[in-house]
């Protein structure tokens, strides 16, 4: 790629993943969410990838991040209607909106979520879905881009 | 008062990406200071310019980009090192 490239490309993508993030931050009220904004982060990353190439690439995802990170998005998740499950009866019941007046108030200030609309558990879904779409198809686009230098290996064996 | 939510998970977020940017061994290319200086300016002027999104009137910036930001910068400080 270009050198003029080069030196675009990585400032571009944190601002990119910036956005992403700003995009996962207001998916409870906004057009948007976690999906949305992971893919937008996703996206930073990829730019970053197709530009420098997976080994010159300035921001690395291992294997081991990629699978701690989608790990941890998808026990939260399930943490979360867990949560609500054995609080209220229902998986992923929102037990900081509590709209049938069921939950005692202290859990109920556990899961608030800390802003003028208290939408309780669904900030930290998105919050939690973002991480995984972000390593999730970050994922892809790296086997996709290190699968050329996977089947040399394997027709040199 | 300014929303605490967006602030806590829009850094967690961006400390996340933010300690995988490491510097590339043998590369010419160097992002040194100067370029998350010019970043930061950007990102204030684009915080400004979306406002207190999503239509929350704690401030005239877009607080969770901001601190999205600042998640990535500390994050490359404290394990993006090496």
């Amino acid at each position: 790629m270009s050198t003029i490239l080069k030196l675009f490309v990585f400032p571009a993508s944190i601002i990119l993943i910036c956005y992403g993030a700003l995009t996962v931050l207001g998916g409870h009220i906004t057009p948007g969410g976690g999906f949305q904004g992971g893919a937008i982060m996703a996206a930073g990353l990829i730019f970053c990838l197709i530009v420098y190439g997976v080994e010159r690439s300035p921001i690395k995802f291992s294997h081991n991040f990629m699978a701690s990170i989608e790990s941890i998005g998808a026990l939260g998740y399930i943490f979360l209607g867990l949560a609500g499950l054995f609080a209220s009866g229902f998986f992923l019941y929102n037990l900081g909106t509590d709209l049938y007046h069921i939950i005692p108030p202290v859990i109920q200030n556990i899961f608030d979520y800390p802003d003028p609309l208290h939408a309780g558990i669904i900030p930290y879904l998105n919050f939690v879905v973002g991480l995984k779409v972000l390593v999730g198809l970050s994922a892809v686009v790296i086997t996709f881009l290190k699968s050329e230098k996977l089947l040399k290996d394997m027709e040199s064996n | 008062m300014v929303y605490i939510g967006p602030l806590v998970l829009g850094f967690i977020m961006g400390f996340i990406v933010g300690t995988r940017i490491k510097p590339v061994l043998g590369s010419k290319l160097k992002f040194g200071a100067s370029v998350y200086l010019v970043l930061a300016i950007v990102t204030v002027f684009l915080a400004y310019q979306q406002g207190p999104f999503p239509w929350y009137t704690d401030s005239v910036l877009a607080n969770g980009l901001i601190s999205a930001f600042a998640g990535v910068i500390i994050g490359k400080l404290t394990f993006g090192r090496g």
